[in-house]
C-alpha cells in the first residue's frame, strides 16, 4: 500500500478509526491522537503541526468539493471519535450543522477573525405570515489571504496544544514553520499590490474573496462549474461583465476543456487555472500549489 | 401442631376477615418501612449526582428550579440564557461548558438537548443501537424505552412547550437511534437528543420543500403560507434543514461546566458572582445539601407522625381482633365444654395471630423488596416531578 498516495491514507485512517473505534472507549485512550478536518487546507496545517504524533483524518473523496459533501454514519463516527475536529468555520462544510460532535473537540480556526469575514449575497424569505427573515452568507475560502491562513494555522495549533498538551514543544516548534511558510507566501502574493492594486479579473466561481482582498485584485466571480460545459447564456453573462469591469484576467477554480480556455482567449483573456485547493491535490502539497499558483498570477500580471 | 391446623382452618373458613386484616397489618408494617427506602435513595440519589456535578451555569433566579432541572430534568425551569454564555466560558479555556436545552418532552419523558460532551461526561454507554450522529436521531434512556418499548428503528414525536401553544412549533418526530445502559439515575427517564435537535424542535432551525418566488423582488424570497415544513428529518429532507439567527442567541436551559482543575472552577464562581449579572453559576452540592437538610428535617416530623399512626393502627387492630375474640366467645366456650383446656384455647388463638402476622410480614417484605429493586426509577421519578 502507497501510504502517501493521500486518498488511500485518507481512507486507511478512516478505517483504522472506525476499527479501533469500539475498543477505544474514549478518543484520548488511544495510542495516537487523530485530528479531523473539514477541507485540506486544515488537514495540511494539522499535519505541519503534529507530524508524525497524530494522525490527521480528512474523509473527503478526492474530485468532491468539501463544502457540500455529506458524511455517511461511518465517517460520522469516525469524526465523534477524532480528538480535535478542526472547523473552517463561517459556514464551511454545511453538513456540519447537521451532525453531532463534541464541542470541546472542535476548534473554530477563524472564529478569531470574524470581523474580517466578507459577506456575499444576503437571500430574504419568509414563511407565510411569518415575516421576513434573512440569510447572509459569508465568503469562506480564508486560506487564500495567506496571512488569515497563519492565523488559522495558530488557532488550530491553540487548539491542539489544548487537546495534547504533551506535544506542545513541538507543535510550538512546528507552528512558528509553518507560518514562516505562510508569511513568505503572503509576502510573495503581496507584490501583487504593487504592481496591480484594484486591477480588474473575474473568476469562474466565487472563491477569490480573501485573496483579491489581500493581494490588490478586484475579482468579479462566475458561477461556473468548471466540470461542466459552458452554457451560451454563460458566455453572454461574462461578455458583459467584461465590458463592465474591463478585467483582462480569468480565472479557473480547475482545468477546463480546451474549447473554453480557446473561447476565453479569444475574448481577449487571459487565462489562469488557480485550484483553491479545498480538497487534496492529486500532487504536490498546499503549499507548493499556492506557490505555484500566486508565480503564476505575477507572471501573466508582469507579462 | 393441632393448634395452628385447627387456626389455619379458622382463618381460611373467615378469609374476608384473615384477608384485610393481613392487608392492613402488611401496610402498616411496610409504609413506614418504605418511606425510609425511598428518602434515603433520595438522599443518595440527589447527593450522588450533585457531587458528580461540579457547577451548573444559568439564568439569575431560583438556584434550586435550576439545579432540579439541569440535574433531574424536573419540570420547573430557570428561564434560558443564550448559546453565547456557553462560547464565552469556552473561550475562557477554564472549563468545559456543556449546553442543555430541556424545554420539550415526549411521551411523558423529558427531552434533553445536549452535545456529546455530556455523554462522556456522565459516562452514559449505548447498550442497544448506536449513539446520535445526526439531526432528527434520539437515543432513549434505559428506563424510557422499557416503558415505551422502543428501541433503534422506532421513532418518538415531541410534544409542545406548552398546551396553549396551539398555533406554535410542529412536533418533531425523532428516529430513535439507540438505547442507553440502565444508570440509575435521572438519565434513564430521559429522551437525549443533540441540543441542534432541539433547536429544530423550537422552531428555529426546519426544513421545508422549495420556496416558491411568489412576487419575489430582487433576491427577496416569499414563501406561500401553504408552504410545508417538514415534521421528520430523514436522509432525503436533512439538506433542505436550516437555523435562523445568530447562533449565539439560541436557548440553552442551563449549562453544566466542568472546570479544568479547582483554580479554574474558583476564577469561574467568581465572575458570576455580581448580583447584576443574569447569568449564575452555582455549586450542584451546596443547593442540593441545604435541600436534603431539609427533607430530614421534614423526615423527622414525618417519622414521628408514621410512629403515631402506626401505634394507633395497632392498636386498632388490637382492638379487632379482641372484640372478634369477644364475638367467639360462645365458640370458645363450646370448645370448653368439648373438653378443650383453657390452655389449648389460648394456643389456638396464638396461632391464629402468628399466621396472620407472619402472613402480613411476608407480604410487607415482598412490597418493600418490591420497591427497592425498583427504588432508583421511583427516586428518579419522584424528583423530576
Amino acid at each position: 500500500m502507497n501510504l502517501f498516495n493521500p486518498n488511500r491514507r485518507a481512507m486507511s485512517l478512516l478505517l483504522l478509526s472506525i476499527a479501533t473505534a469500539p475498543f477505544a472507549g474514549p478518543a484520548l485512550a488511544q495510542d495516537r491522537a487523530v485530528i479531523a478536518t473539514v477541507n485540506y487546507p486544515l488537514a495540511y496545517f494539522a499535519e505541519r503541526l503534529v507530524g508524525d504524533t497524530a494522525d490527521v483524518l480528512f474523509p473527503v473523496p478526492a474530485g468532491v468539493d468539501p463544502s457540500f459533501w455529506r458524511p455517511g454514519i461511518v465517517e460520522i463516527s469516525a469524526m465523534q471519535a477524532a480528538d480535535v475536529i478542526a472547523f473552517n468555520g463561517a459556514g464551511f462544510a454545511t453538513w456540519t450543522t447537521k451532525v453531532s460532535l463534541s464541542r470541546s473537540r472542535i476548534v473554530d480556526t477563524s472564529a478569531g477573525f470574524s470581523d474580517h469575514y466578507i459577506s456575499t449575497e444576503t437571500i430574504t424569505h419568509s414563511h407565510g405570515e411569518d415575516g421576513a427573515h434573512s440569510h447572509t452568507g459569508t465568503a469562506n475560502y480564508f486560506w487564500l489571504d495567506f496571512s488569515l491562513a497563519a492565523r488559522q494555522a495558530e488557532t488550530l495549533a491553540a487548539g491542539l496544544i489544548r487537546r495534547m498538551p504533551d506535544a506542545e514543544a513541538s507543535i510550538t516548534l512546528n507552528l512558528e514553520a509553518l507560518t514562516n511558510d505562510l508569511a513568505a507566501l503572503d509576502a510573495s502574493a503581496k507584490d501583487l499590490n504593487a504592481l496591480v492594486a484594484g486591477a480588474a479579473a473575474i473568476s469562474s466561481h466565487p472563491r477569490y474573496q480573501y485573496f483579491g482582498r489581500a493581494y490588490g485584485l478586484d475579482i468579479t466571480p462566475m458561477e461556473w462549474d468548471a466540470n461542466e460545459a459552458v452554457t451560451e447564456e454563460q458566455w453572454k453573462n461574462l461578455e458583459a461583465v467584461v465590458a463592465e469591469t474591463g478585467a483582462k484576467l480569468f480565472i479557473w477554480e480547475a482545468t477546463p476543456a480546451p474549447e473554453a480556455r480557446a473561447r476565453i482567449k479569444d475574448m481577449g483573456l487571459v487565462d489562469i487555472v488557480f485550484p483553491p485547493l479545498s480538497n487534496r491535490p492529486a500532487s504536490g502539497d498546499f503549499l507548493n500549489g499556492m506557490i505555484t499558483s500566486v508565480e503564476q498570477v505575477k507572471k501573466i500580471i508582469l507579462e | 401442631m393441632n393448634a395452628f391446623h385447627l387456626a389455619f382452618a379458622y382463618l381460611r373458613f373467615n378469609w374476608i376477615r384473615s384477608l384485610v386484616l393481613v392487608l392492613v397489618t402488611a401496610l402498616i408494617l411496610a409504609v413506614p418501612i418504605i418511606s425510609q427506602v425511598l428518602l434515603n435513595g433520595s438522599r443518595a440519589a440527589l447527593t450522588d449526582r450533585a457531587d458528580a456535578t461540579p457547577l451548573v451555569l444559568g439564568s439569575r433566579g431560583s438556584q434550586l428550579d435550576l439545579v432540579m432541572n439541569a440535574l433531574y430534568f424536573s419540570e420547573d425551569r430557570a428561564e434560558p440564557v443564550t448559546m453565547a454564555v456557553t462560547d464565552t466560558v469556552w473561550n475562557t479555556g477554564l472549563g468545559l461548558p456543556i449546553p442543555m436545552n430541556t424545554a420539550f418532552e415526549t411521551n411523558g419523558s423529558r427531552i434533553i438537548g445536549t452535545s456529546l460532551d455530556y455523554f462522556d461526561f456522565r459516562g452514559l454507554e449505548v447498550a442497544d443501537g448506536r449513539g446520535i450522529a445526526v439531526l432528527g436521531e434520539a437515543v432513549l434512556g434505559a428506563d424510557v424505552a422499557a416503558r415505551l418499548a422502543l428501541g433503534p428503528g422506532d421513532t418518538v414525536v415531541s410534544s409542545p412547550e406548552n398546551l396553549f401553544d396551539l398555533d406554535g412549533v410542529y412536533p418533531l418526530e425523532l428516529n430513535v437511534v439507540g438505547v442507553f445502559a440502565p444508570t440509575g439515575t435521572p438519565d434513564d427517564e430521559a429522551v437525549f437528543v443533540d441540543i441542534k435537535t432541539s433547536w429544530v424542535i423550537s422552531g428555529i432551525g426546519h426544513g421545508h420543500d422549495g420556496v416558491m418566488a411568489t412576487g419575489a423582488e430582487g433576491e427577496d424570497i416569499v414563501a406561500a403560507a401553504s408552504i410545508l415544513e417538514f415534521n421528520r428529518i430523514t436522509d432525503e429532507n436533512i439538506d433542505s434543514f436550516h437555523f435562523h439567527g445568530d447562533p449565539a442567541s439560541y436557548p440553552v436551559s442551563a449549562i453544566i461546566l466542568v472546570p479544568s482543575d479547582e483554580r479554574a472552577g474558583t476564577i469561574l464562581r467568581g465572575r458570576y458572582l455580581d448580583p447584576e449579572n443574569p447569568v449564575q453559576v452555582i455549586v450542584p452540592k451546596d443547593v442540593v445539601g441545604d435541600l436534603v437538610d431539609r427533607i430530614f428535617r421534614i423526615k423527622t416530623l414525618l417519622d414521628a407522625v408514621s410512629l403515631i399512626i402506626g401505634t394507633a393502627a395497632l392498636a386498632a387492630i388490637g382492638l379487632a381482633i379482641f372484640l372478634s375474640y369477644r364475638l367467639r366467645a360462645r365458640e370458645m366456650q363450646t370448645a370448653f365444654k368439648l373438653g378443650a383446656r383453657r390452655g389449648m384455647i389460648v394456643r389456638l388463638l396464638a396461632a391464629e395471630t402468628f399466621i396472620l402476622l407472619s402472613i402480613a410480614g411476608v407480604i410487607s417484605l415482598g412490597i418493600v423488596l418490591a420497591v427497592q429493586s425498583r427504588g432508583d426509577t421511583i427516586v428518579a421519578w419522584l424528583l423530576a416531578t
